[in-house]
């Protein structure tokens, strides 16, 4: 829900509410004001009647339907005016009509009368009628203006968020700018902006860091692993006994290993760091072929038979240099987890890339073996970060990678949307 | 064959300088570009291998110096900043090849070569070995002037064997020099054993001593059979 349709149905629900209660008072109040003022003319027209009596005029000749007059007895306390609803016979209407009577008595030359005047009341109805109608005409004017006035000044207020908001949406880590702002004049929203842009700012520095700290760990373990790697190399030329040897080999394997993830490890990082802006889009069929041709000889020498159906020509977009990392790891892996005498299937199509091959079953949850490190062989010379790059690769480029073992068929998938 | 050593760490410095030292390449150093700069222009040198970290700046700009030399020496840079931008950069800049640390001093043997011969020995380029010939131009290997029928992975490994002759070579090493910086994933050691089974047995066929040997099973090592 947007901001200003919130805010309008909010307010428009809270002036429901102010015109429901205000209605109930207003029809409270008016009711009374009507009757009082009635009692009041009532009264006047009774009050009238007495002075006509004072005059002379016999009570008898004043009666109407709406006049009634009782003489008391004389000893009886003069009657202040009541005022009182009751339903009466009404004339013109030729029905019974809730009426409003006042009474009073005078004591006119030795003789007691009340007087008693009907008129009709205005009916809970026509007061309800009129304060609904009244409510609503209000609730309609406050419609328009809302939907003329308060949404666009709503709209004018806002739209310093909705610039920051944007600004936002298109900060990113390539372009390098922190996010800057224009002052407005909301002191919240610059508080907002303020921070945002100090937020920002920090954001990138961390991120030029964390890249440095990348490409200088990468170079400073490297440096010192070559020198080892370079002594070791020297000293297998010299004289050695076969215990030296096995020590020398050990030191050398391991060092391997050290080159190995070091290696992996950076590609991860550069991937994450998203350094590898897609170029332009390349032929995938191509480079696959390429690595399939690369690695035929191994095929052949592992007895594998190879499966292959690759449409030509499909175009993904993606770093060459990353696409061959991640076929070379795919394919690697198909060779690698298989056995004499299994196969490889490789299926390429506009939509998607899978790459099918046989083995053993798993030990562990497929999933798992996404994550770095976690491998499903002991061999040494693999560290476990072959299908943990090729998910970072997945995601860098949003392609949906998956991976599923049916009990000796390994299949994974990358979906390119 | 004589080259400039630009590199700022001193034992990887020693470890270059020894193995290439048995190749009879004569390898002088510089440790920072003033140094080198300085030697480039007092000697010549018939290949340059230049690291890009130096403390006294990128050694990139050492190719703006190189590219007015009149006699321009090859260019093999070795740099331990694997970025990509610098080795496209590198070979804008008319270095013959990259290399990135931390690489095995064979591979680094193998490719100083390769450049060496793609450049002065343009016309020969051929690598004889007793009597193994290698044309490299045209794929082919020959014994006793017979051809051998090998894969392009079997020719890459006797290349790479031959160029290193009477080195023991790891392992890691063949495996990085036939498949590349991603073996990480490959069962590469089992293939490296098949094809030089291979490749002993197809030299054998045409004739040719068995000049492999295994070396406590850390690597192989070519050359000639000690007494």
């Amino acid at each position: 829900m947007k901001l200003l349709n919130l805010l309008t149905s909010v307010y428009l629900i809270i002036i429901m509410l102010a015109l429901l209660i205000g209605g109930f008072f207003i029809y409270r109040k008016l009711g009374a004001e009507i009757d009082f003022e009635l009692g009041m003319e009532l009264d006047r027209q009774i009050e009238a009647y007495a002075e006509r009596i004072r005059q002379g005029i016999p009570p008898e000749a004043l009666v109407n339907e709406r006049l009634e007059i009782n003489e008391l007895p004389f000893q009886l306390e003069e009657e202040n005016l009541s005022i009182r609803d009751t339903i009466a016979y009404h004339d013109p209407l030729s029905r019974e009509e809730k009426q409003l009577k006042a009474s009073r008595s005078f004591k006119i030359e030795n003789k007691h009368y009340r007087i008693s005047y009907y008129n009709l009341v205005v009916e809970a109805e026509d007061i309800t009628e009129t304060v609904v109608y009244t409510m609503l005409v209000v609730f309609f004017i406050q419609l328009v203006f809302l939907g003329l006035f308060f949404r666009g000044i709503s709209n004018w207020i806002l739209r310093p968020f909705q610039h920051t908001l944007q600004e936002i949406q298109q900060f990113n880590f390539q372009t390098n700018k922190p996010l800057r702002f224009q002052e407005s004049k909301v002191s919240e929203f610059n508080h907002l902006n303020e921070f945002l842009e100090r937020m920002t700012q920090k954001l990138l520095k961390d991120y030029r860091q964390i890249k440095e700290f990348s490409e200088n760990i990468s170079h400073e373990i490297q440096t010192p692993a070559a020198v080892v790697s370079g002594k070791l190399e020297n000293l297998m030329n010299l004289e050695m006994t076969e215990e030296q040897a096995h020590l020398i080999y050990s030191a050398y394997q391991n060092n391997e290993r050290i080159h190995q993830i070091v290696r992996s490890l950076s590609l991860l990082a550069k991937l994450e760091n998203e350094e590898f802006e897609p170029p332009s889009e390349i032929d995938l069929s191509k480079i696959l072929i390429k690595n399939i041709e690369l690695l035929s000889e191994l095929i052949t020498l592992s007895e594998l038979k190879l499966q292959t159906e690759i449409k030509p020509q499909v175009l993904v977009k993606m770093h060459p240099f990353i696409a061959e990392i991640m076929i070379n790891n795919l394919l690697g892996n198909a060779i690698k987890h298989n056995y004499k005498g299994g196969w490889i299937k490789i299926h390429l199509d506009s939509q998607q890339m899978i790459i099918k091959n046989s083995g053993s079953s798993l030990q562990n949850n497929p999933s798992e073996l996404i994550e770095r490190f976690k491998k499903e062989s002991d061999k040494p010379e693999s560290v476990g970060l072959g299908l943990a790059i090729v998910n970072q690769i997945c995601k860098t480029y949003q392609f949906s990678f998956g991976y599923a073992t049916d009990v000796s068929i390994h299949t994974t998938t990358i979906d390119f949307k | 064959m004589k080259i400039l050593l630009i590199e700022d760490n001193q034992e990887l410095t020693q470890n270059i300088i020894q193995y290439l030292s048995h190749e009879g390449i004569i390898c002088e150093v510089a440790g920072n570009l003033f140094d080198a700069q300085d030697k480039i222009l007092s000697f010549e040198y018939d290949c340059v291998l230049l690291d890009l970290m130096l403390p006294d700046g990128n050694g990139l700009s050492f190719l703006e110096i190189l590219k007015k030399l009149k006699v321009r020496p090859n260019v093999l840079i070795i740099s331990a900043k694997n970025s990509l931008d610098d080795k496209i950069n590198g070979l804008d800049l008319g270095a013959d090849d990259y290399l990135p640390k931390p690489f095995h001093l064979s591979e680094l043997l193998a490719r100083l070569k390769a450049i060496y011969r793609r450049s002065k020995l343009s016309g020969s380029d051929e690598v004889n070995f007793n009597e193994i010939a290698i044309q490299l131009q045209n794929l082919q290997a020959k014994v006793h002037g017979k051809p051998l029928d090998l894969t392009k992975k079997e020719f890459d490994l006797l290349v790479f064997l031959i160029t290193n002759k009477n080195r023991v070579l790891g392992k890691n090493a063949i495996a990085q020099h036939l498949w590349g910086d991603y073996t990480d994933n490959l069962p590469s050691f089992d293939f490296i054993y098949q094809h030089i089974k291979n490749l002993r047995k197809k030299i054998a066929e045409a004739g040719g001593n068995d000049y492999l040997t295994t070396v406590y099973g850390i690597g192989y090592k070519f050359g000639e059979p000690q007494s």
